[in-house]
């Protein structure tokens, strides 16, 4: 290999090469930082920093990450900074290149340049060839930099000069949509800045084997990052809209707060709140100042409770079942392939049976029994898939050791595979609670009421239980009413405008989102305890 | 028939029926199996096995087995791997009902009983006849529970919540039950201030004595070793030999073993299992590795194959 460095063992100083690439590389992963929040709109792109437009700003950064780049591959190829290149970057490298710069090539002859079909698809295999070639073709210090400087100089120009500004806002021709500033910018930062941190940490490599293997670790961290930044970005976004809704009025003092009367077979207790939060304990009217949203997420509350409880012991019976009795065969495969059909079901279809067949089982009318019934419906596969996997996972030793001690089939099952399958058992109904407590369409067809519930109409399933001295002995009207849930009322208030303005909608969706996560946390929770007890 | 190894291993797959007679055993230097029958041991039958054969779907995995194991003593079976020693031990305590394709024609009577009548009791069966596994392999419980776990499941003690809650308990006779069984496994003085613990937290030769532990626990007379030691460290391996010839004043143990110095140090008597699933030769320790009646045993002792 012409030019290759040989390297120390062990050396001792940090080259100038290490130095700049390890800065660009740091200085890359800020940018794409940068750009996630811009996308979410936490940092605004449009502003001005001192005096500076922010976009001329993030331009002149990537120009200047990119005039590094190019240095660190020509220093490199001229021999000054001590590298181990190969011949070429690599068909994978070249290959990626090819198709960005096909992109590139191809928007600027459509959209800038105005060429016809013909002239643009032209143009972007031009510059997709001139891409691979130039990615491929020279030895790899070069083939890893110069494309990369070359994209991102482009983009940071475009940038620095203005000609995306603030004010910019691209109208595709034959495309009815607009891409404003807000979003183009923070697109073109994330984009240059993750083929800067790739080549960055190949230069810091000294490319050859070293460099890719540092290339492929600043992706994928970099993609670690994209995705928490997703994560973080999407439950920022929803509580900067929701949080000024849902806190507002809040009061704290003794007994600033409702009234809660809790009933039982009779029996009444009256619990005056110490805190007053109007948009979790009222319901909607007119008459008090902040709108709530109580009766949905008691509702939504109850419907995942009564799932959960229909769906976990006849799921995880049906687990034992066909883990512990069944013989594996053709009996066991068919059972699989139907639970796992039953739960990608689409589910409006399981919707359409609990209305189809539920409802008039259940006085002919919508109800919160039928509710919890056709979501316990969508969460028994999942239950029966996941317990069953954990318990054929459970050691064939804990069977053979109880057996030799004497204990029953049963008895082992029982206090045996069952406890150390219990950890999967919950992981199963976490994630299925997951779907189920955000469901719109079976509640739309089974439960639904009305769209914009007073606090009379919270469902009181509790006090709703009366006995009875003729059969059924125990009845429970507020289990056969219809009632309201978060995910329904957002769809009503979001897309028929009813039941309060948007803003309302998102504090609505901000309580949904923390009602699903407090059914995550509690599940975790108890997988970790019992983990815990099973290792500890 | 030649004696031959690799002969035997070709007669064996092939037709297993004409090996299975003691004519096709019985060679000059080698006595018929009816002779096993008769060996005179200085105790008591306690186990007594005759014209015992297992097939797994096709394969006989076990050949007119014919033996007796006296009482109070370790009775090592020694062999190659294939040879159906673990097989012959899991007929001791019925455990090859749980395969599903296995049968098992013959007899094995303990104190007199025949196990496998149709109407055999395998709670009462398995109570009276331990087992220890090649891999440790306690519950994911409690050191506590691990050991109690058999007596609580048949019913003899009591600590439930209910009972505690009426005062009927058994936890008293837990506590001592749990002490006694881990001081006859050597590994009280190891665990008695964490019976708390997860038995999972323990050593692999603290949880092979724990699992010796829970086996004595439901009173068994016979205690059968599946290789007990073989996934242990020297030191443990050590610990449960010790173990092994203790547990003999009290019970009738047998021991499966791969080891021939670990046959050679812990048994009173030995029975040597070839190829084929044969027995091919059972006697006193000292005769068997000493003196072997088989030229095929003289060479698996030596160390000649296997």
């Amino acid at each position: 290999m012409s030019g290759a460095t040989e390297y120390d063992l062990v050396r001792e100083d940090t080259s100038i090469l290490e130095l700049g690439a390890g800065a660009t590389v740091g200085f890359a992963v800020v940018l794409f930082g940068f750009g996630l929040a811009g996308l979410f709109e936490l940092v605004a792109v449009t502003e001005s920093v001192a005096g500076v437009q922010l976009p001329r700003l993030l331009g002149g950064l990537l120009t200047l990450a990119s005039a590094a780049l190019a240095w660190f591959g020509i220093a490199s190829h001229r021999g000054l900074v001590p590298t181990d290149p190969r011949p070429s970057a690599g068909v994978v490298a070249a290959t990626g290149a090819a198709g960005v710069w096909f992109v590139v090539g191809g928007l600027v002859g459509s959209q800038t340049l105005g060429f016809g079909t013909v002239g643009w698809l032209a143009l972007a295999l031009l510059a997709g060839a001139g891409g691979f070639a130039a990615t491929a073709l020279p030895r790899e210090d070069l083939g890893t930099t110069l494309p990369v400087a070359a994209l991102t100089g482009l983009g940071g120009l475009a940038l620095l000069t203005g000609v995306i500004g603030p004010n910019w806002a691209w109208s595709p021709v034959g495309l009815r949509a607009t891409f404003a500033a807000p979003i183009a910018i923070p697109i073109i930062v994330l984009f240059c800045s993750l083929l800067v941190g790739w080549a960055g940490a190949k230069a810091y490599g000294g490319f050859g084997a070293r460099g890719r293997h540092l290339g492929a670790y600043a992706l994928v961290y970099l993609n670690v990052l994209a995705i928490l930044g997703v994560l973080v970005g999407l439950l920022a976004f929803v509580f900067t809209k929701g949080a000024p809704v849902v806190v507002q009025g809040i009061t704290v003092g003794p007994g600033v707060g409702p009234e809660t009367t809790i009933r039982l077979f009779g029996f009444a207790h009256t619990v005056v709140w110490p805190v007053d939060w109007p948009f979790v304990m009222n319901g909607v009217s007119l008459y008090a100042e902040v709108s709530g949203v109580l009766p949905a997420i008691v509702g939504t509350v109850w419907l995942v409770v009564g799932a959960v409880l229909f769906a976990v012991p006849l799921g995880v019976g049906a687990a034992v079942f066909l883990a512990e009795y069944a013989e594996e065969g053709r009996f066991t495969q068919v059972v699989e392939v139907a639970t796992n059909a039953l739960w990608s079901t689409p589910s409006i279809v399981f919707g359409l049976f609990g209305y189809a067949f539920l409802i008039p089982r259940f006085g002919g009318s919508k109800s919160l029994l039928s509710g919890m019934l056709t979501l316990g419906f969508m969460l028994l596969p999942l239950v029966v898939i996941t317990s069953r996997e954990a318990m054929l996972a459970v050691p064939d030793e804990y069977r053979d050791a109880s057996a030799a001690l004497g204990v029953s089939k049963w008895q082992t099952i029982r206090s045996v595979v069952v406890p150390a399958s219990l950890p999967g058992v919950i992981t199963g109904v976490i994630l299925g609670v997951g779907r189920i407590a955000g469901e719109t369409a079976p509640i739309l067809l089974t439960m639904a009421g009305a769209t914009e519930p007073s606090a009379a109409e919270t469902a009181d399933v509790v006090g709703g239980f009366a006995l009875s001295t003729s059969p059924p002995f125990v009845t429970n009207p507020a289990l056969l009413e219809a009632t309201s849930a978060l995910p329904y009322q957002l769809w009503a208030i979001i897309s028929t405008g009813v039941g309060g303005d948007a803003a309302f909608g998102w504090g609505t969706a901000l309580v949904l989102l923390v009602v699903v996560l407090t059914f995550y946390a509690v599940g975790i929770a108890s997988r970790t305890y019992f983990r815990r007890k099973l290792h500890e | 028939m030649s004696t031959e190894l690799d002969e035997t291993q070709t007669e064996a797959a092939q037709s297993p029926a004409e090996l299975g007679g003691a004519t096709t055993v019985g060679e000059t230097d080698e006595r018929t199996r009816a002779e096993w029958v008769d060996h005179e041991f200085d105790g008591d039958a306690k186990i007594a096995v005759e014209d015992l054969n297992v097939y797994y779907g096709d394969d006989h995995a076990l050949t007119d087995i014919s033996m007796e194991i006296p009482e109070g003593s370790v009775t090592a079976l020694i062999g190659p791997s294939g040879c159906g020693k673990s097989t012959f031990l899991r007929c001791l305590n019925r455990m090859n009902d749980r395969i599903g394709s296995a049968r098992i024609e013959g007899s094995v009577r303990i104190d007199g009983e025949e196990v496998y009548r149709d109407r055999a009791d395998l709670v009462e069966l398995r109570k009276r006849v331990g087992m220890v596994f090649q891999q440790p392999n306690p519950f994911p419980k409690s050191i506590r529970d691990n050991v109690s776990y058999g007596p609580r499941k048949h019913g003899d003690l009591d600590t439930t919540f209910l009972s505690r809650l009426l005062g009927r308990d058994d936890v008293d006779e837990e506590a001592s039950l749990v002490e006694e069984a881990l001081e006859q496994a050597a590994l009280w003085e190891e665990v008695n201030d964490r019976l708390d613990d997860n038995a999972l937290g323990l050593s692999g030769g603290q949880q092979q004595r724990l699992c010796i532990a829970r086996c004595l626990a439901t009173d068994p007379d016979v205690v059968l070793m599946d290789e007990p030691a073989s996934a242990l460290d020297p030191i443990a391996t050590a610990k449960i030999e010790d173990l092994i010839e203790e547990l003999a004043e009290e019970y009738t143990v047998v021991v499966v073993t791969h080891n021939m110095q670990q046959a050679a140090r812990v048994s009173d008597q030995t029975a040597v299992f070839l190829t084929g699933g044969e027995l091919v030769e059972y006697g006193d320790t000292d005769q068997i590795f000493e003196n072997p009646e088989s030229q095929r045993v003289e060479d698996y002792v030596t160390g000649k194959f296997g």
